[in-house]
């Protein structure tokens, strides 16, 4: 198998006369914790959305371990290792934590579609080995108090844990998080930032989008900055603070800031 | 709600096994009636209530079980439990076949569509496609109920096999909730999005729970013809339709408030008789009132099956 390596060339997206995403090009190395920031209305969530199968762009390509997955549904980009997200959380919201957390082990269960009219001690064996994965992600994310709590009742915060340890439970090889600190306050960002080194430390790339300034300076390795579906810089966070033009593109942004 | 569950489950069962036994004949054929349309109204659940399609025509699917019954039984002498593999697999595959190009669409288009499919139905049957649907009339005369070469002859042998049915689609239910197909199912209704982000091709799920439903709604239709050794097509029509997926709505998408909405909508007036025309005034008074006060139903679906383990300390949402 070729390199964990996702590379998008010239993606360029476009909605009506509008171009969301233009000719934009960047590559993740295994192992990364990459951000790509911007502006708002910059065209980054349109970039996770040509990434997971929820767009197809109209031109470009989407390379992932050196397979064209430009083109491909949401279900078949999971199973290839590419699990997301969302920036507006979208959980299960009548259904428990712990079968919210289930949902990403479908992917992975060994169950056929006629294991739900009948079961066999497979499907059963199955079924138990699953919900221990779930149970080992109930502890990584510290979650195992609201294990059979619908998500819908529970504070913002925990709402996010509870959908990167969904994501989680897909055991993906890229995990790609949509403004992950949206709306969580100092010490949930504090959290936020040891559980994604934690992630990156069980192997996993991390790919994120995020409006937090502060906490991407911290947290990655390397990022692109797009303004207009344009990458305007890429480099170390050391090199972006220095880059006139990002800069530029903050200035006047700065009191937009959730903080 | 465990307790409940612990105690209430066994009692429904003895009482429905001992049912019969305590009622007299009228009340017999309305107690069949309850366990059918029981089946029917949950194979309807798992289109509707568990994946969320708005399926306006399960009585197509629960009609053209009947018709295969009363077909095979009238024209080429199968005995009636014979052509239970029949009756189940056809709608199956029909509903298959027919949900593949629809499923996709919203809900509203979705419902208008099978709204047409169970016209067309209706239609084709009244017209005697092939010459083996007796037209208006429908079919009459089926065979009794033979089991090992005995004839069960009596409505009570009719009861238990409507009784078997029930507890079978049950424990499909039951078995549909802890697998793997069952949740796909939830996760899609709650948010598609999220469910394909998370690896859920939805569409086959959808596809499988029309299957899954009509198959059983087509097993209730051979029970159906059974009990009346007759099929005909105003029984199969699109109201009929409208009432199964009221029941779902009503009762709200559990076992207990689909057979609470099954006795509501088929049992209540059965014995409100008397009141003739009032009780559909009544009733459909009745109907309003249980969606504006309980919108999620009578006895809303309750998820958190998870298994004990997982629950360490105390219960945050109980």
């Amino acid at each position: 198998m070729a390199h964990n390596e996702l590379i998008l060339s010239n993606v360029t997206k476009r909605f009506g006369g509008l171009t969301a995403v233009d000719a934009l090009s960047f590559k993740v190395e295994e192992g990364q914790i990459y951000g790509i920031i911007g502006p708002n209305g910059a065209g980054k969530t349109t970039v996770f959305n040509c990434i997971t199968g929820i767009y197809r762009s109209e031109e470009g390509s989407v390379n992932w371990r050196g397979e064209e997955i430009r083109g491909l549904t949401p279900y078949q980009i999971v199973d290839r290792g590419i699990v997301r997200t969302f920036q507006t959380i979208r959980l299960f919201s009548q259904m428990s934590v712990a079968e919210n957390i289930m949902s990403g082990r479908h992917i992975k269960s060994k169950q056929g579609w006629w294991n739900g009219i009948f079961h066999t001690p497979a499907s059963r064996r199955d079924e138990m080995d699953n919900w221990k994965k779930v149970e080992e992600q109930l502890d990584f994310f510290d979650l195992s108090e609201f294990a059979a709590t619908p998500t819908g009742s529970l504070a913002y915060g925990i709402q996010r844990r509870v959908e990167m340890a969904r994501a989680m439970a897909v055991d993906p090889t890229l995990l790609i998080l949509d403004e992950p600190a949206a709306g969580l306050n100092d010490k949930e960002t504090l959290g936020l930032l040891e559980t994604i080194f934690k992630i990156r430390d069980k192997g996993v790339t991390v790919l994120l989008i995020e409006h937090d300034m502060d906490m991407v300076m911290e947290v990655t390795d390397y990022l692109t900055v797009i303004n207009f579906g344009k990458k305007i810089a890429e480099g170390t966070p050391e090199q972006i603070q220095q880059n006139p033009a990002v800069i530029e593109a903050y200035l006047g942004s700065e009191d937009d800031d959730d903080e | 709600m465990k307790t409940i569950e612990r105690y209430a489950v066994p009692i429904f069962l003895v009482v429905m096994a001992l049912l019969p036994h305590l009622l007299d004949s009228r009340w017999q054929a309305v107690a069949i009636t309850f366990l059918i349309f029981s089946v029917v109204a949950l194979s309807q659940d798992i289109i509707l209530g568990k994946s969320g399609m708005f399926n306006m025509g399960q009585a197509l699917f629960f009609g053209m079980g009947a018709y295969i019954t009363a077909i095979l039984n009238s024209q080429f002498g199968w005995p009636l439990l014979a052509t239970i593999p029949l009756a189940i697999l056809v709608p199956a595959l029909f509903g298959i076949l027919l949900a593949g190009p629809i499923v996709h669409l919203r809900g509203d288009y979705l419902l208008v569509v099978t709204i047409g499919f169970n016209i067309v139905f209706v239609q084709v049957v009244q017209n005697n496609l092939g010459g083996v649907t007796g037209g208006p009339n429908g079919i009459f005369g089926l065979d009794a109920l033979s089991l090992f070469g005995r004839q069960l002859t009596s409505q009570v042998s009719v009861y238990y096999f409507a009784f078997a049915v029930l507890l079978l689609t049950l424990w499909i239910m039951r078995n549909l909730e802890k697998s793997k197909a069952g949740r796909a199912l939830h996760y899609l209704r709650e948010d598609q999005l999220a469910a394909e982000s998370i690896g859920i091709n939805t569409r086959i799920y959808k596809i499988f729970a029309f299957g899954l439903g009509a198959g059983i709604a087509g097993l209730a239709g051979t029970v159906y013809a059974t009990q009346y050794a007759a099929v005909s097509p105003e029984a199969f029509e699109f109201i009929q339709s409208v009432l199964f997926f009221s029941i779902v709505l009503v009762g709200g998408s559990s076992v207990p408030g689909i057979l609470i909405g099954v006795f509501v909508m088929f049992v209540l007036p059965e014995i409100f008789r008397e009141f003739a025309t009032w009780r559909f005034f009544i009733f459909g008074f009745a109907m309003i009132l249980a969606m504006i006060l309980r919108p999620r139903g009578i006895w809303p679906a309750t998820f958190g099956k998870i298994p004990k383990f997982l629950i360490k300390e105390t219960n945050h949402g109980a």
